[in-house]
Order: C-alpha cells, then sequence, then structure tokens
C-alpha cells in the first residue's frame, strides 16, 4: 500500500463518474436519432462498474486472512454495453424517411430507448458522487500537508 | 530510544493511530469510489476499542494475585501488550441502502472521513507540542 493511495483511489471514481456524465450526455444527444450504422435505431448506453480489487464477499464481517486481497483499490468501468434490454419507442410518423413500410407497423417510426428522465437523475447521481470523490482528494491533501508540518 | 517513559510510550501511541487513520482514510476512499458500483459493500476499520481495552488491561486493578512458584504457573489477569492490537478491517455485508444491493452512504461516509480527518489533524498537533515540550526543557 503506497502512501497515496487514497488519492489514486479517488482518482479512480473521478475517472468513473466523468464516463458516467459523458456516456449520458452521448445518450441524450442522440435522444431522437433514428438512424445508426448498425442500422435500426441509436441505443442507449450503460456503465458497468466493478470494485478494482475483486474481493469475494464472506457472509461474515471478517475475511480470512489467506484470502484477503487488501483493502479495495476503488472503481473500475468494466465496459460501456449498449441496452437491448429494453425496445425502441414507436412514434407515427408516415412521412418520415426512416418509417417503417411494410407490415402491422408500417407508419411507424422506431426511436432511440432514450428515457430523458432516467438520464437526468443518472446525470445528477454522477455528478454529486463526482463532487464527494473531489471532497476525498482535498481531504487527503491537506492529511499529507499536516503530516508534513509535524516537523516544522 | 524513548520507548521505556511515559514520553515514548506516548509518542508510539500517537504514531499508531496515525497510521490507522491514514488506513481509514484509504478504506473511505474506497467506499465512496464505489457508491454507484452493483453488489459493493462497505468496509470500516476497528480499532480504537481494542487499543483502549488493551490500555485499560495494563493498568487494571488486581485484587488478587496469584501465588507464582513455578515457571509454568499463569497469573490471574493477563494484560493485553496495546502493541499487538492491529487494526481490523470490517465488512458489512448484512445491510443494503440501495435497490442494487449496495450499501454505501455517501453522508455517513463523508462525516466518518471528517471525523478521521479531524482526528489525524488533533494528532499531528499533539505530537508537535509534545516536541515543543521536550525543546523547552532543552533550552531551559
Amino acid at each position: 500500500m503506497g502512501m497515496f493511495t487514497s488519492i489514486n483511489t479517488a482518482a479512480s471514481g473521478l475517472t468513473a463518474q466523468r464516463l458516467r456524465q459523458d456516456v449520458i450526455s452521448n445518450n441524450i444527444a442522440n435522444a431522437t436519432t433514428t438512424r445508426t450504422p448498425d442500422g435500426g435505431p441509436f441505443r442507449r448506453s450503460r456503465v458497468i462498474l466493478q470494485p478494482r480489487v475483486n474481493q469475494p464477499y464472506w457472509k461474515s464481517p471478517f475475511t480470512p486472512n489467506r484470502l484477503d486481497n487488501g483493502v479495495g483499490q476503488g472503481v473500475r468501468v468494466v465496459e460501456v454495453q449498449e441496452d437491448y434490454d429494453s425496445d425502441p419507442r414507436l412514434v407515427w410518423d408516415p412521412e418520415h424517411p426512416d418509417a417503417i413500410k411494410t407490415g402491422a407497423r408500417a407508419g411507424y417510426v422506431e426511436m432511440p430507448n432514450v428515457n430523458i428522465v432516467n438520464e437526468m437523475v443518472d446525470m445528477i447521481s454522477a455528478s454529486r458522487s463526482y463532487e464527494a470523490n473531489i471532497a476525498v482528494v482535498n481531504g487527503a491533501k491537506s492529511m499529507f500537508q499536516q503530516a508534513i508540518n509535524i516537523a516544522r | 530510544m524513548f520507548l521505556n517513559n511515559s514520553f515514548g510510550q506516548t509518542l508510539d501511541i500517537m504514531q499508531r493511530s496515525m497510521d490507522v487513520s491514514m488506513l481509514r482514510q484509504d478504506v473511505i476512499a474506497d467506499n465512496i469510489a464505489n457508491a454507484d458500483t452493483p453488489n459493493f459493500k462497505r468496509s470500516t476499520i476497528n480499532f480504537e476499542s481494542q487499543l483502549n481495552a488493551a490500555l485499560a488491561s495494563e493498568n487494571a486493578p488486581r485484587p488478587m494475585q496469584a501465588a507464582m512458584t513455578h515457571e509454568r504457573h499463569i497469573s490471574f489477569s493477563r494484560p493485553v501488550d496495546y502493541r499487538s492490537v492491529q487494526p481490523q478491517r470490517q465488512l458489512d455485508y448484512l445491510t443494503t441502502a440501495d435497490n442494487n444491493g449496495n450499501n454505501v452512504d455517501i453522508e455517513v461516509e463523508s462525516m466518518n472521513f471528517l471525523n478521521n480527518q479531524l482526528l489525524y489533524s488533533l494528532m499531528t498537533n499533539s505530537v508537535t507540542q509534545q516536541f515543543q515540550r521536550v525543546n523547552l526543557v532543552v533550552r531551559g
């Protein structure tokens, strides 16, 4: 364990929350995108997070010493995943160039599965977490400063 | 060097306390960084109560002394050396605060962080004052 572990830990949180913010803003910007290189409407992306030290959880407050991977080192982004779990929103607009031409759903346009309200809530959550990590960095900084001041 | 007198012991205890503060800060930073990670469980550091118990056991009154006439006799009360007390990491695995299985409460963690920071500040100031007193004696 190094001296600046807590700052590195908080920095990993900052990176992850910043990425979440980027992904959310991309989702909101593409809330009405109907045409993508893959075909079909835009799909919302979501960020999958994981603790950086992968510690199996035991049903006990104390981990056995030999299986203990040490103090956690922060958070890691595993992947940015496209959400295929929810269906695209259907909007009636027969004149739209991407409207469905044939079948039961003819005349409807497939819109992205982005829900603006959910994205806004996620955005606030990400920005609050970012602030909390900033507070940790500042606190750690002042503690190191105090440690230096012992010798003065 | 000073370990045999109360000056050295005080310094030693304060140094241990500061070490634990640093460790606790790492744990709290990890909790806060993982505030949005699904199924993450928060950890805490348990140290002060055990240090307290160890220090109390050294000064505990001994109403009865065992008559130890043989080297393998065992005394009635065995004081715990405070230097053998190690900080323990405790996993709070029973509670859930969020519907993604996470139990990190940002407010609680922030308060713990602030407490820890103030404790560290108190310790550093105490160490400085401890040495200032020595300076006073040396310079007269």
